[in-house]
């Protein structure tokens, strides 16, 4: 359907269903490269909304992976912090 | 809008008891939080949704999550960007003012290319 | 000094620090939201028994048991990073560093969503959202809601919304896509509904099983099943609809819905609006484990347990000396699970601190027993082959670690 092309899936970044399934489609490619490429995730919440949904899309899209082939892969900080917090010292 | 009420009776959980009144301000308007009350509940209390719009779109948004997940609510909070209005209680004075949209000087001239 | 460090004030990480200080160990629970409990504050619900489960006094009474044993709780506190140290894990917060021997992640649960056209407007939220608007904060957060997706979840909290006088006109299913994946699958719905018709909250699932006795009601039921729907507490539950988008300018004003044939396929020509002012998404639960995944800690994905879950044994350890784990982030269950699952966990830990004497291995072994108690008389069950994921984390766990020695033998016989 149409429609669901413009469905926003990252909310942060604002990236659409049919900009991540071209993307997918196009590169064939991981769920970690699929969010480099269109900025999915990588918004201010880290992918907190949009991971399963992005992880989704590849299992679509990608015939041969399944959901327990996508490695649950997190980068710290999983809480958004000030630098200020990062650079803190402990005493 | 239509002011959201609080459920000050519940079968179960019984009634409210009776919290202190806290002024606070959202963008420049002054409202009433009940004490220990977090931003997005006083808010909504007061019938107000909209919390922030996207920075580059422009488009409306509100708590999604309400635990902190989300980051949809974010607010600035005396002067403090990318606060979580779902977390944070609100204090006696508050200044609390949306997100705004972004003048992205760059993307708009790339945009006019 | 402090020996244990809990990361989450739900049900879990609070009977964990419990078991812990009352050991002997120094523990601090530090949790996010603003008060301790999780999504325990937000549970209510009648017992088969007929009692209420009344999710705040739960908490509360966790609260002053945990406060008795001198256990220290941060509210308001974020974790951002998880590492460990030579001997000592670094607990990032927002407070500073805090370091310990000793870590439980009892980081919960989180929700599936399901984007469709529109949700990004004020007034659509996950159904968790919801709950904890109505029973943590008390206020309506909204004159007029639907729900889209059908499952124990949303019931339980459609449940809670009426309690508190919220009217929810209509659950419809959201439109099947890769996006919605079983949730937009009407015979999908129907089965695991069907598998939870003993469980409460469900005088609907209940009444749903006496129509779908028979298997030949079961496999055409779908097609069969009433296009104004079946009514669970006077809420339509609408298999046969499903939301094609938000619709709103600066906010909610209506879910625009389309018939569906029993495969959930849209039948064109057959769209209406809904008018609402909220819209809830229930997309189901899946365990939060992104502190345990930058900790290094290895996942297994079990879809039975409600998605990727850390390696970890009956006992509540895992792989990473002196990180332990308990509740929904090692799978997804009622609060009644979680709290006994703290429990483990705090004897697991104190028996790795040398705590708690000669008694110790019997009162892990009792809690362990307790929780195969509590799961056969479980009033709610997220997901109904549960009991199947368990074994298969356990066995995993025997495999990868319980026997090292066998395993390297295995190795090199292979």
């Amino acid at each position: 359907m149409n429609s669901n092309e413009a469905i926003v899936v990252c909310r942060c970044e604002e990236v659409t269903y049919g900009q991540l399934r071209t993307t997918a489609e196009e590169y064939q490619c991981t769920a970690r490269e699929l969010k480099l490429r269109t900025r999915a995730g990588m918004g201010f919440c880290g992918g907190r909304t949009c991971r399963i949904p992005l992880d989704r899309i590849i299992i679509d899209v990608l015939s041969n992976v399944s959901r327990s082939d996508i490695p649950l892969k997190y980068q710290p900080p999983v809480r958004p912090v000030s630098f200020g917090t990062v650079g803190e010292k402990n005493d | 809008m239509k002011k959201m009420t609080r459920l000050l009776d519940h079968p179960i959980l019984g009634k409210l008891d009776d919290r202190k009144a806290i002024p606070f301000t959202f963008d420049g308007k002054t409202y009433e939080a009940l004490e220990n009350e977090t931003i997005a509940a006083a808010l909504l209390a007061n019938g107000i949704r909209t919390l922030r719009i996207h920075e580059e779109s422009g488009t409306p948004r509100g708590f999604y999550c309400n635990i902190g997940h989300c980051m949809e609510c974010r607010v600035t909070v005396n002067d403090q960007a990318n606060v979580r209005a779902c977390l944070t209680v609100v204090e006696q004075c508050m200044v609390i003012a949306s997100g705004k949209q972004h003048p992205n000087i760059v993307k708009r001239m790339v945009e006019q290319q | 000094m402090i020996d244990v460090i809990v990361i989450g004030a739900g049900p879990a990480g609070l009977a964990g620090a419990i078991t812990c200080a009352s050991s002997g160990l120094k523990v601090m629970v530090i949790d996010e939201f603003i008060k301790p409990g999780g999504r325990l504050i937000g549970q209510l619900h009648q017992e088969l028994s007929g009692e209420w489960w009344n999710g705040i006094k739960e908490s509360e009474r966790l609260h002053q048991e945990a406060l008795k044993q001198s256990v220290d709780i941060r509210s308001g506190v974020s974790v951002y990073n998880l590492e460990k140290d030579d001997d000592l894990w670094n607990v990032h917060t927002s407070i500073g560093t805090l370091t310990a021997p000793f870590v439980l992640a009892a980081t919960g649960a989180a929700e599936y969503p399901i984007p469709l056209p529109g949700w990004t407007l004020p007034g659509v939220m996950s159904i968790g959202a919801a709950q904890v608007m109505t029973n943590v904060h008390r206020v309506q957060v909204g004159k007029k809601g639907i729900i889209i997706g059908a499952n124990i979840l949303a019931f339980a909290i459609l449940n809670e919304l009426q309690l508190a006088g919220i009217h929810v006109n209509r659950i419809v299913l959201p439109e099947k896509s890769p996006l919605s994946g079983k949730a937009g699958e009407p015979e999908e719905v129907m089965k695991s509904l069907l598998n939870a018709a003993h469980l409460a909250p469900s005088p609907l699932l209940r009444m749903g099983s006496r129509f779908m006795k028979n298997d030949w009601f079961r496999k055409t039921g779908m097609r069969f099943f009433p296009k104004s729907g079946v009514k669970v507490n006077g809420t339509p539950l609408l298999l046969r609809k499903a939301a094609l988008e938000v619709i709103g300018t600066e906010q909610v004003e209506g879910v625009r819905v389309a018939d569906t044939d029993a495969n959930g396929n849209i039948i064109p020509g057959t769209e209406t609006v809904y008018e609402a002012d909220f819209v809830c998404i229930a997309g189901g639960l899946y365990p939060l484990a992104e502190l345990a995944a930058v900790s290094g800690c290895p996942f297994q994905y079990i879809p039975e347990l409600g998605g990727h879950v850390p390696h970890h044994s009956e006992t509540m350890e895992t792989p990473l000396e002196g990180l332990f784990v308990a509740g929904n982030i090692t799978g997804i269950e009622s609060g009644k699970i979680a709290m006994a699952q703290g429990t483990i966990a705090g004897y697991s830990i104190a028996k790795h601190a040398g705590k708690g004497g000669t008694a110790i291995v019997e009162q892990l072994n009792q809690s362990v027993k307790n929780v195969h108690l509590l799961r056969k008389q479980a009033a709610i069950q997220f997901y109904p082959d549960i009991e199947s994921g368990r074994r298969k984390m356990y066995d995993l766990w025997e495999q990868l670690y319980a026997n090292p020695a066998r395993l390297h033998t295995e190795e090199k016989l292979g």
